[in-house]
């Protein structure tokens, strides 16, 4: 007999669905806009340049709703790793992904409405929607502004930091998101908790 | 009859006496001696047409106001391309007292004068262009370059002083009504220049890095940039001309930097990161290759853990049965 919880509320879910498709479609523009090559083009430059920047605004905006939606339900909280001992349960969750999973051991730390994420999960997502995104949100916005980029630097462009903070920030949210997706197959079954993102219930 | 044929003669000779003279003309840099002496006698010019003149004329009863209109500056003039000149060279001697002699300015000299081989091959090009075709024979070379100011981009080098200089004399024309409505013809309505180019995002920004001239001309001519101006339906709209590893920058706005290092910092078309960056012109190609591998492996490493995970969960499942 499985077990159902209420995990996440609609706007997470619907925020998180958003997120998702905003990001793809900024991944597949940007890096035809990167890689542009009038012989093979993914998304021709000119079209790729506007979706990009509708899409770079959008998702300001939903990283907007991000922050104010965390700070209001509480629920910024989940992403904090709680000591004592994060470091220890980081290794027992790797520990799990190397060996464990093959020997068919349960998992160490399922998800419970109190604490959705494990320490790894916690302080992975943590870094990469407070650290990296912002940085590619920043940039992404300065580099829709150039004006307010440095003149020259060390005798190059000013804008040639920001674009390279916004294309290493990029390629680490492209990264991310290949095991982001992956790791969403390592519920109780494959598909458990990609119905959960769906449904808000964790089935188990 | 004789007589004629003697005339016809002696200014044949005498043209070609000139063409003889001009390449020395223009080759030779003068000596530092010369040099001097054309300064000293531009500054008597000077002394009138310029905002220390125009203070204190050196004469009274001129016509400030006119004179106002007439004003040459002296370093930009040292700096421009006919910087090493006397004035008189081109003005003739007409304009060696005030007030002027009355037919001064029809002794004033044209660049096929001087420029006769380079004009010949730029005529032919300018001929064929909107402005030569459309306009009246008043759209001359000088309605486009200002003798006193003009610099070569060699001589600039920097780009973004090419291409202030460069759009400045477009824009000057384009971007105001006055100008525009002086030279064209009588029902033709200025295109905002900027509505004009509004597929091209930030508009103002590229006005300050590329040229008009980058899209507006053809690319054939090896020697220099062309002086055709095509009409609207042949200008460059393609982003990727510019925006991709093998830009026409290099041939275009940069070429007089070309054979400076075009791989600084690993960077392809590093001569351009010193002025602008160009989104996908101005990549480097060994960061892209590490993170191209480092994306492989992440896929490559997701696909082998699911993979050990569906044999690991059959071997496991076979056994149970067992
Ligand atoms: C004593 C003052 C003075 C001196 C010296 C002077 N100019 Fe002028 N120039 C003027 C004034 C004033 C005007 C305005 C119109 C006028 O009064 O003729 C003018 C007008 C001009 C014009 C435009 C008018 C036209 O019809 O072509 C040219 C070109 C010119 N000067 C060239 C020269 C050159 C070249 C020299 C030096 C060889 C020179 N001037 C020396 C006072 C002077
Ligand atoms: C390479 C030839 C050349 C030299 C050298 C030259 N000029 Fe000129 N100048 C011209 C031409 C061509 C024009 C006419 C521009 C036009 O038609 O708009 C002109 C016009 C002028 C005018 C009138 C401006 C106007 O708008 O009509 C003045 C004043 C003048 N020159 C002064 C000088 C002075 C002073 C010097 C020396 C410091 C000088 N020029 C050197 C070619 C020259
Ligand atoms: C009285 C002769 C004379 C006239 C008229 C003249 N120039 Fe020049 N020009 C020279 C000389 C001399 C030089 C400097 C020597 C050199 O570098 O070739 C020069 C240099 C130049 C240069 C830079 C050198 C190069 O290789 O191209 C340009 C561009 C130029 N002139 C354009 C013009 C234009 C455009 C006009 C007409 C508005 C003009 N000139 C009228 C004599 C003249
Ligand atoms: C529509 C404006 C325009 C007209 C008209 C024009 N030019 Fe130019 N010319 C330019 C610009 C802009 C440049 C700078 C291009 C560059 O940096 O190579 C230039 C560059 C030049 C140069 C130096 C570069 C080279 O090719 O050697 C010469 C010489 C020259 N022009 C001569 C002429 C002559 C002669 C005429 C008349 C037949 C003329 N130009 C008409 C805009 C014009
Ligand atoms: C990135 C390439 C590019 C640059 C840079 C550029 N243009 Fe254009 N321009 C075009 C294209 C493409 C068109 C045709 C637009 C169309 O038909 O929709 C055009 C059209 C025009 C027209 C025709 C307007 C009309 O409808 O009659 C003028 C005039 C013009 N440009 C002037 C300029 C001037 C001046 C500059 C420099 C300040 C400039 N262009 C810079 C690409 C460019
Ligand atoms: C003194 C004024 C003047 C200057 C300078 C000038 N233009 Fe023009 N240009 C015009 C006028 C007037 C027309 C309209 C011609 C017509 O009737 O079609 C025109 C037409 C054009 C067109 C053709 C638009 C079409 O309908 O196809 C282009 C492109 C253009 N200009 C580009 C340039 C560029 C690039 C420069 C600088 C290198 C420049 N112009 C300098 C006055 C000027
Ligand atoms: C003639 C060459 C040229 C063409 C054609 C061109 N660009 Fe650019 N573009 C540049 C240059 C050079 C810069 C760098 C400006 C700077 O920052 O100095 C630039 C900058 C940009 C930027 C600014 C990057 C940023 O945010 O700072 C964008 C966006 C852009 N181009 C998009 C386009 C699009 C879209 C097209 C086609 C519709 C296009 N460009 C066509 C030369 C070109
Ligand atoms: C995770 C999401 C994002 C990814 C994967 C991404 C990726 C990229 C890449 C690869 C480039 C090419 C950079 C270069 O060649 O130097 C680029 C350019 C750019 N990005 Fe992003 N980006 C993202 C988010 C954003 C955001 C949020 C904004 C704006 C708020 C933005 C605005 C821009 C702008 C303005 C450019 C310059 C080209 C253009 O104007 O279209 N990006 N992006």
């Amino acid at each position: 007999m499985t077990k159902r919880v209420f995990m996440l509320p609609l706007w997470i879910r619907l925020w998180h669905w958003s997120n998702a498709l905003a990001i793809t479609v900024l991944a597949v523009t940007g890096i035809s806009l990167h890689f542009s090559d009038p012989a093979l083009p993914l998304v021709e430059f000119s079209l790729a340049a506007r979706i990009h920047n509708v899409t770079g605004v959008i998702l300001v905006g939903l990283y907007a709703v991000f922050v104010i939606g965390n700070i209001v339900t509480g629920n910024w909280w989940q992403y904090v790793p709680k000591p004592p001992g994060i470091i220890q349960r980081c290794l027992r969750q790797m520990q799990y992904y190397g060996s464990g999973i093959f020997k068919g051991e349960p998992e160490p730390f399922p998800p419970t409405p109190e604490t959705n994420f494990n320490a790894l999960q916690a302080v992975t997502y943590w870094s990469i929607m407070y650290l990296v995104l912002p940085a590619v949100i920043v940039s992404g916005l300065i580099f829709l502004y150039p004006q307010f980029s440095p003149d020259t630097l060390f005798g190059l462009d000013g804008l040639l930091p920001i674009a390279l903070v916004h294309y290493l920030g990029a390629a680490v949210i492209i990264l991310f998101a290949v095991s982001h997706i992956y790791l969403g197959t390592m519920g109780p079954k494959v598909s458990s908790l990609f119905k959960m993102m769906f449904t808000g219930w964790y089935e188990h | 009859m004789i007589g004629h044929i003697r005339k016809t003669l002696w200014r044949l000779l005498a043209l070609l006496a000139v063409l003889a003279a001009v390449p020395a003309l223009a080759d030779d840099p003068p000596s530092p001696a010369e040099l001097a002496k054309i300064r000293t006698g531009n500054a008597a010019c000077l002394a009138c047409h310029s905002e220390a003149g125009l203070k204190k004329p050196p004469k009274d009863g001129m016509d400030l106001k006119a004179l106002r209109k007439y004003l040459v500056h002296a370093d930009t003039y040292a700096a421009s391309d006919h910087g090493q000149m006397a004035c008189t060279k081109c003005h003739g001697d007409g304009y060696d007292d005030h007030p002027h002699a009355a037919k001064a300015r029809e002794e004033l000299s044209e660049c096929q004068d001087c420029h006769a081989r380079k004009a010949m091959r730029i005529e032919r090009q300018f001929d064929k262009s909107v402005h030569a075709e459309n306009l009246s024979d008043s759209f001359t070379c000088a309605t486009c370059h200002d003798a006193h100011t003009m610099a070569l981009a060699s001589k600039l080098r920097d780009p973004h002083k090419i291409v202030a200089q460069d759009n400045k004399i477009c824009l000057d024309c384009h971007d105001s009504d006055l100008a525009f409505a002086r030279i064209a013809p009588e029902k033709k309505k200025r295109p905002p220049i900027d509505d004009i180019h509004d597929w091209l995002p930030n508009t103002r920004l590229h006005w300050k890095a590329v040229r008009c001239i980058e899209c507006h001309t053809p690319a054939e001519d090896k020697l220099s940039l062309s002086h055709e101006i095509q009409n609207k339906d042949k200008a460059e709209k393609k982003c990727a001309t510019c925006h991709s590893a093998n830009t026409s920058l290099n041939a275009r706005l940069y070429r007089h930097l070309a054979t400076e290092e075009q791989h600084k910092y690993g960077f392809i078309n590093s001569v351009i990161l010193g002025t602008s960056y160009v989104v996908g012109a101005t990549r480097n190609p060994t960061l892209d290759f590490g993170l191209i591998i480092l994306f492989a492996a992440t896929v490559v490493g997701v696909l082998g853990h699911g993979l050990v995970r569906i044999i690991t969960t059959r071997l496991r499942r076979s056994k149970k049965n067992d």
